[in-house]
């Protein structure tokens, strides 16, 4: 099976990601990713984020790969999740597959 | 895999934060000079304004922001540290407890009445401005700006990763980034090798290590001051580049570049990791071995060593009475093993008492500025360790009686002076351990109880008959009676004749004693004596007639035989000489009235609280036993002879001498009979 030929899943993630609530937004997650070969994350249009959250999705990519799975942002990072990828160095040293997982960017600019 | 509920950990860290806030202030309060104190408080308001803003307590994080502000400007000698700040900031820290436990509350009009309160102290402090000072940091915009233009540019390579449990502690890594891109041009790598995959991940953990490099022209100390209030458990490596003007101008291109709102995606090598371990490993790791739990887990833990301990009883009992030597064997393993393994316990659920003492300071502090009263307080052994609920227990009793002394112990400054005696009173608040108890004593050096005074008191309302033969102790014990008060007036802090009889009470239900001693112009001295735990105790087992009773083994000095004809010839006396001394002693068979005969050869076991002794005569000895204390029902509530029950390895129940309430009969009987004659 070709990786075109697995269907995407959407997981919609909770507006509130912040450390407050991250704990029963990973169970969700872990449980999602569990039941799906591609997961694709539905990110909430007034999304709150912090470190939490970037770890949380980097957490999940690497069960994910580990599992032979695949999980992708539906749209690219924008809001308080671009802001805090970039305050906190995320944005600095990423290769083309962080780049391509949260800008949505093929080339390295 | 369950995880802590943040809101939780936060409400704990912040109780914990407060605490070492008020600690800060009161030791402020003592010497206005000193800047490490200063620096602590700062630090706790700081940290508490950060957490809660994190957690979502926002009126928190805004009330917290201008005692924060005040003590930042304290802290850069803008103004200084007075009493009436102290008071203030006190007060505040109250309301900041408040907001963190009911956050939805209506506490704008208190917040309000604080603020005020604080500007006026501020004001006061010859600061000038009438409102709370604005925020300031140690690293405004405009100083970052002046530093720029100055000559010598330094490039740091910093380092640092953060604890793992900063993020459910309420610290919030991005700040501490943007502190360090206000230093100066900044380029930040996350390193993320760190992070578990998300079935390995405890979410609010941190797993996220920084590398920064940073131009600036500040000294290195304005970059651990970025850090300062996580220094001690984080790992901080800061290394001092010299570089040469090209280069400089290249860092700061990249650092600008990072402030752009579309990133800047690049194949970076990854930051060169610290050749040596951070200064701080040992302190991280020495930290690491420390695991908070929950205080009803503990209870949870001892309800269930307390059933192993009855079952290992119960076998015990088996293996006794059978002749297989393997299961004998067996059970001594377990028994020996369940010993340990309530020891154990027990160690656990020890508290110092300092947990308890450090609340009194404050209360006093306060009680001298209502009663007008210059108050010492003097805590001795405060590492004395009791079982955790005794502790619980122990607080409001203290209270009532740290406050009498307060408002009725202590002379004023004018009488005490007239006395002859220094301006401020004094309160020494001491613990210390003996024998199976710890002994906490409240000691005033005020005037006295008025055994005059106590006596009409209790004679006019019908406690004691008129001219009563009364031992001081037994005098003293009145003002424990319930509505018994001998103030002349009632204050806003005692005099209503409600307290000493909840204390008389609370050290009742804890097994335990209270003892006063009092000299007319010199002060009063109250011991309490408590059981060090209130869970398991060694007891020893004896049996009287046909019922098994269990005495507490600390109380216990030695044991004797009594002969039938010892057992005659004290009859109507019910003393026993040891080692010259006279010892009252009390039938047991008689007193539970039994209905059987003595055994020939009767035992007396000497029991004792602090100096006072009495015998205890009973059937038999049957030995040592490991006693899980059962509480008495209600209906029982008011046989004082007993303590507590417990279960034997048969399953029988056993009830617990409470040795107090005898010693206390004993000495009564013995003043009767000297009385007597």
């Amino acid at each position: 099976m070709s990786a075109s030929d697995v269907k995407e899943s959407s997981f919609s993630l909770p507006s509130n990601m912040t450390v407050r609530n991250i704990t029963s937004a990973h169970q969700d997650l872990l449980q999602f990713i569990d039941q799906n070969e591609a997961t694709s994350l539905v990110l909430a249009t007034d999304l709150q984020a912090d470190i939490s959250t970037v770890q949380l999705l980097e957490a999940a990519r690497i069960y994910a790969s580990t599992g032979g799975k695949s999980v992708s942002l539906a749209e690219p990072a924008t809001g308080t999740l671009l802001d805090t990828l970039r305050r906190s160095g995320f944005l600095e040293g990423m290769s083309r597959e962080d780049a391509q997982f949260w800008l949505h960017q093929e080339e390295i600019q | 895999m369950s995880f802590p509920d943040p809101i939780a950990v936060f409400r704990t860290e912040a109780a914990e934060v407060l605490e070492q806030i008020e600690a800060g202030l009161l030791d402020l309060n003592v010497n206005l000079g000193d800047k490490d104190q200063v620096d602590a408080v700062f630090r706790g308001l700081h940290t508490l304004k950060g957490s809660g803003a994190m957690f979502g307590f926002e009126a928190l994080a805004a009330f917290t922001h201008h005692c924060e502000t005040a003590f930042d400007r304290v802290r850069k000698g803008e103004v200084p540290a007075t009493r009436e700040l102290v008071t203030a900031v006190l007060g505040a820290k109250d309301h900041m407890r408040a907001l963190v436990e009911t956050p939805t509350g209506d506490h704008e009009a208190a917040s309000e009445a604080l603020l005020a309160t604080l500007r006026r102290a501020v004001e006061g402090s010859g600061d000038g401005s009438s409102a709370p000072p604005a925020a300031t940091t140690s690293h405004t915009p405009a100083a970052v700006a002046s530093a720029a233009s100055a000559p010598k540019q330094i490039l740091y390579k910093i380092r640092f990763s953060l604890p793992q449990n900063a993020m459910a502690n309420g610290t919030n890594p991005l700040p501490l980034l943007d502190e360090l891109v206000d230093l100066g041009e900044c380029r930040i790598v996350a390193d993320r090798s760190a992070i578990p995959s998300l079935d390995q991940l405890f979410p609010t953990d941190l797993h996220i290590a920084w590398d920064v490099e940073l131009l600036t022209s500040q000294p290195r100390a304005a970059i651990e001051d970025v850090f300062i209030f996580v220094m001690d458990e984080m790992q901080l490596q800061i290394d001092e580049i010299e570089i040469a003007a090209p280069v400089a101008a290249a860092v700061a291109t990249v650092a600008s570049a990072v402030q752009q709102p579309v990133p800047v995606v690049q194949q970076a090598p990854p930051p060169a990791r610290a050749a040596s371990p951070a200064p701080t490993d040992a302190k991280q790791a020495k930290a690491a071995e420390n695991v908070r739990v929950p205080a009803e887990k503990l209870d949870e833990l001892m309800d269930r060593v307390g059933e192993l301990v009855i079952a290992q009883s119960r076998l015990s009992q088996l293996a006794g009475s059978s002749g297989d030597l393997q299961l004998r064997a067996v059970s001594e393993d377990v028994e020996r093993l369940s010993g340990e393994l309530r020891d154990t316990m027990m160690v656990l659920r020890m508290v110092p008492v300092t947990q308890l003492f450090g609340r009194f300071r404050r209360l006093v502090h306060d009680l001298s500025i209502e009663t007008g009263k210059a108050i010492e307080l003097v805590m001795e052994g405060e590492t004395t360790e009791v079982d955790k609920s005794v502790i619980e227990r122990l607080a409001d009793p203290l209270v009532h009686l740290v406050r009498n002394s307060c408002d009725h112990g202590l002379e004023t400054p004018e009488e005490r002076l007239a006395a002859g005696k220094p301006e401020a009173g004094r309160i020494l608040l001491s613990a210390r351990q003996q024998a199976g108890e710890v002994i906490i004593t409240i000691k005033d050096d005020g005037r006295g109880i008025n055994k005059e005074r106590v006596r009409a008191k209790a004679e006019s309302s019908g406690l004691i008959p008129a001219n009563a033969s009364l031992s001081d102790q037994e005098l003293y014990q009145l003002i424990f009676q319930p509505g018994f008060s001998t103030a002349s007036q009632v204050t806003n802090l005692s005099g209503r004749g409600v307290g000493m009889d909840v204390v008389k009470r609370t050290i009742d239900a804890l097994r335990g004693t209270i003892n006063v001693v009092s000299q007319p112009g010199q002060g009063s001295e109250i011991s309490l004596a408590i059981p060090l735990t209130l869970a398991i105790i060694d007891g020893l087992l004896v049996r009287v007639g046909t019922g098994r009773y269990v005495i507490p083994l600390s109380a216990v000095e030695e044991c004797l035989e009594l002969s039938v004809e010892d057992d005659m010839r004290s009859r109507g006396r019910s003393f026993i000489s040891l080692r010259d001394s006279l010892v009252p002693f009390i039938r047991l068979r008689d007193l539970f009235r039994t209905g059987t005969k003595p055994d020939p050869f009767q035992k007396v076991v000497v029991t004792s609280t602090g100096s006072e002794r009495v015998g205890l005569v009973v059937d038999q000895i049957i030995g040592d036993h490991q006693t899980v204390i059962k509480s008495m029902s209600k209906l029982h509530h008011d046989v004082a002879t007993f303590s507590g029950a417990t279960i034997l390895g048969d399953g029988d129940v056993a009830l617990i001498l409470d040795v107090g309430h005898l010693v206390a009969e004993g000495q009564q009987q013995e003043a009767h009979l000297r009385a007597a004659g």
